[in-house]
């Protein structure tokens, strides 16, 4: 897949395969390209050049079925926030068609679990970044997706909502589900994927299971070497 | 900046609005276009202007120049304070919130934002068609009274900014906060009224032509902020120098009270929503069903689908979200005033009106009424992404937002008709009026659906539901012109034919039911053929109201 947005190209020609029942880990400095290839994977944003397949469905010529499949947590989670909770998922369960019954008994069930009942009547408006993350997370599994795609679902979320992440994502690959999330946060990374790909500068630098990706160093080491980072030595900002 | 509290000079402010413009435009030829376009009717405009105020000076008519400088000078003031509430929003290229960290004293501030809103189009044509005044004055009075009037339509410049940036900041910091709302409804329901008085007034004059009678009041005038600054070179030319001090001071002491009531609100602007009013739970029983939650009590008629959760997210965010709200108050007042005073004005206080004139006015009504959809997918901004994950088909989409939008619109609209109806004391005319709505609405809908896909834009993500990016400030008033006309075309046939059948009784009786029959057929027309384009085009719609970070 490629994408340019005016002469500044994002994504330089990605190819990437992402195996059922993997959890996959996309990896990459800020303007790396991966909010863009996941965009474009799930149907967000026009790709200029290639598709995305959701097993065997192609996202851009069969939206209707691949689309049923993905289960999406955007960056940044701008979701319609002056609903309460309670209603944001209804609302994104209704959206898929499902049946209002079985909207009712997963959305309290999801609210329950993810520690929201409480929050109950507030606006989404009104969630800690935390919250928010968490009710995204819900409407993206409230239809039992077979894919989830989630932007960046770790950063800006405190250790005990990570870690009910964490469990819940580990609960749905087990149970069969595929995960692709990105990421810089290298222990998250290390700690739950089963596949690595490392995207710097809108192309994908290393690619391959977690073992053969990072070998026998740390996957943090791998990542500045790969992408090109820099020490301090010491001397600059001797103000400070 | 080393840390010495020495505050930025004035000039950094007008360099760093500049630079912005400069920026907003880099490599968008579109938003160019708009520009040049914005700036070709504001010169269109200010010298329109000008020429029409430096006329007294021309044919040597004092008194001509009285009216001139009270009756222009007033408009233009007013015009900068209700116009960007009711139409064009303010420009926030730059965001108070944005220099909140900054160790900037509140003076410099207001003293840096102030001077920075006066670099654009607005002022720039303010300020050439009052130039107008200082023709007349030099004309009429020599070069000390052109010198006082050139220095008085500074100061008007400068009293019409700080107005507006006033009213718009304090209004919207009432829109935030939900339990006042209902207070700043009232307020832009009095600010909206303002024009009604003068506008009766001038019309009823000028209808007599008896110039003579309106020159009391334009001295008056004169002597009230909203003249005061354009009178002064007049008041020379006139041989009352006295008034000069007199009027700078008047106009002095109320641009300083405007930078003060600018200056609170906009602390509070600074601080954003963390202090407006946050936390604010919905009132409502929790031990319901989320479905349930989500559709509104006063809609128990959508069915439990797709189309239905649709309806009713857009219904409920028609009400909690500021933008949206302040596109609905305003509506209402605007609906409500101008076509009374229009009717009233056009015969009513003599008699009866024609049926094309109230037709007409109808139909302006619900074409303004419809194009607050104008720009419905930019109120979304990024969160129409779950719309557009879930691959909802664009003729439902389109379907459930009009509906969520009549079912405030529709009642409105009644209302409206019920009350013009009963100003003009001609019930029979109800029919006609409730057709011509009927109709000019359902085809605004049917044209703002068009403008809605093909001219959506950002909406920049603040708390003030006034605030726009420079360069959409003239793409939304041009697009909102471009669907007035265009739905105004589209309804004209209910204003034709009203015209030929004239009191016909037949038509009395029928124009209720065809217009809104019209209307109706227009409006599903509308989603069906933009509903199928919807469906192509997706990923570009949430691109283009997806705020850039």
């Amino acid at each position: 897949m490629v994408k340019r947005f005016d002469t500044n190209v994002a994504v330089a020609g990605i190819d990437l395969d992402v195996p059922a029942g993997s959890f996959y880990g996309l990896l990459g400095p800020n303007g790396a390209g991966k909010t863009t290839t996941l965009s474009m994977s799930v149907g967000l944003l026009r790709p200029d050049a290639g598709t995305a397949w959701v097993l065997g469905h192609d996202v851009w010529a069969d939206p209707v079925r691949a689309k049923a499949l993905l289960g999406v947590l955007p960056d940044g989670v701008r979701l319609f926030d002056r609903l309460s909770g309670a209603e944001l998922l209804a609302y994104h369960g209704l959206l898929r068609g499902m049946d209002p019954a079985v909207v009712d008994q997963r959305a309290r069930e999801l609210l329950d679990v993810l520690a929201l009942a409480d929050a109950g009547r507030t606006l989404v408006v009104d969630y800690s970044a935390g919250m928010k993350k968490k009710v995204g997370l819900a409407c993206a599994l409230l239809h039992a997706p077979r894919l989830l795609v989630l932007d960046e679902p770790f950063e800006a979320v405190d250790p005990v909502s990570g870690a009910l992440i964490r469990d819940i994502l580990h609960r749905y690959v087990a149970g069969g589900g595929t995960v692709i999330f990105s990421s810089h946060v290298m222990e998250v990374v290390e700690r739950l994927c089963t596949h690595v790909a490392i995207m710097a500068q809108g192309t994908i630098k290393r690619v391959g299971t977690l073992d053969e990706v990072r070998g026998d160093r740390s996957l943090e080491d791998v990542f500045v070497e790969v992408v090109g980072g820099r020490t301090a030595t010491g001397e600059e900002l001797a103000w400070l | 900046m080393a840390v010495t509290g020495q505050q930025p000079p004035l000039t950094l402010f007008v360099r760093l609005k500049l630079r912005v413009m400069a920026n907003n435009m880099r490599g968008k030829a579109w938003r160019i276009v708009l520009f040049v376009l914005g700036l070709v009717f504001g010169l269109w405009w200010s010298v329109t202007a000008l020429f029409l105020l430096a006329a007294p000076g021309f044919t040597d008519s004092l008194d001509g120049a009285v009216l001139a400088s009270a009756l222009g000078g007033g408009v233009l003031v007013l015009g900068w304070v209700l116009l960007p509430l009711v139409f064009f929003g303010v420009d926030e290229t730059l965001d108070p919130a944005r220099f909140a960290l900054l160790p900037l004293r509140r003076r410099t501030l207001v003293a840096g934002l102030l001077v920075a809103a006066m670099i654009g189009i607005p002022a720039l044509a303010a300020v050439l068609a009052t130039s107008g005044l200082i023709i007349t004055a030099a004309l009429l009075g020599g070069w000390g009274a052109a010198v006082v009037q050139g220095a008085g339509t500074l100061a008007g410049l400068v009293l019409c900014v700080s107005a507006s940036r006033a009213v718009t900041s304090a209004f919207a910091t009432m829109l935030r906060s939900r339990k006042v709302r209902d207070l700043a409804a009232i307020l832009l329901a009095c600010l909206a009224a303002l024009i009604g008085p003068v506008q009766i007034g001038v019309t009823a004059l000028a209808a007599t032509a008896d110039w003579d009678r309106l020159l009391g009041p334009a001295r008056v005038i004169g002597w009230t902020p909203l003249a005061a600054p354009y009178t002064m070179g007049i008041d020379v030319a006139e041989g009352r120098a006295w008034a000069v001090p007199l009027k700078l001071l008047v106009t002095g002491v109320t641009i300083a009270g405007l930078l003060w009531w600018w200056s609170r609100t906009l602390e509070s602007a600074m601080l954003g929503a963390a202090s407006a009013g946050r936390a604010k739970a919905v009132a409502r029983d929790s031990d319901a069903s989320p479905v349930a939650q989500l559709f509104p009590r006063g809609m128990p008629w959508l069915p439990r689908d797709r189309y239905g959760a649709l309806v009713a997210r857009e219904a409920r965010y028609w009400w909690r979200d500021a933008r949206r709200r302040a596109g609905l108050i305003t509506f209402a007042v605007i609906g409500v005033v101008m076509p009374v005073m229009i009717n009233v004005t056009s015969g009513g206080l003599s008699g009866s009106v024609p049926p094309v004139v109230i037709s007409l006015t109808m139909v302006f009504v619900g074409v303004l009424g419809s194009a607050t959809l104008a720009n419905q997918f930019g109120y979304d901004g990024s969160a129409y992404a779950a719309n557009v994950v879930a691959g909802v088909p664009g003729a439902v989409e389109l379907r459930a937002r009009l509906m969520a939008f009549t079912t405030y619109l529709g009642p409105l609209l009644i209302v409206i008709a019920a009350i013009v109806a009963a100003f003009l004391r001609e019930p029979a005319s109800i029919g006609v009026m409730l057709g011509s709505l009927g109709a000019a609405y359902g085809a605004g809908l049917a044209v703002n659906l068009l403008v809605s896909l093909h001219g959506a834009y950002a909406l920049p993500e603040t708390a003030n539901p006034f605030a726009i990016n420079t360069g959409s400030g003239v793409a939304k008033s041009l697009l909102s012109i471009l669907g007035l006309i265009g739905a105004t075309a589209v309804a004209i046939p209910i204003v034709v034919v009203t015209a030929l059948a004239g009191d016909a009784p037949v038509w009395l009786a029928l124009a209720g039911p065809l217009g809104i029959a019209y209307g109706l057929v227009a409006a599903w027309l509308g989603t069906y053929v933009v509903g199928d384009m919807l469906d192509h085009q997706m990923p570009e719609l949430l691109q283009a109201v997806s705020p850039n970070r």
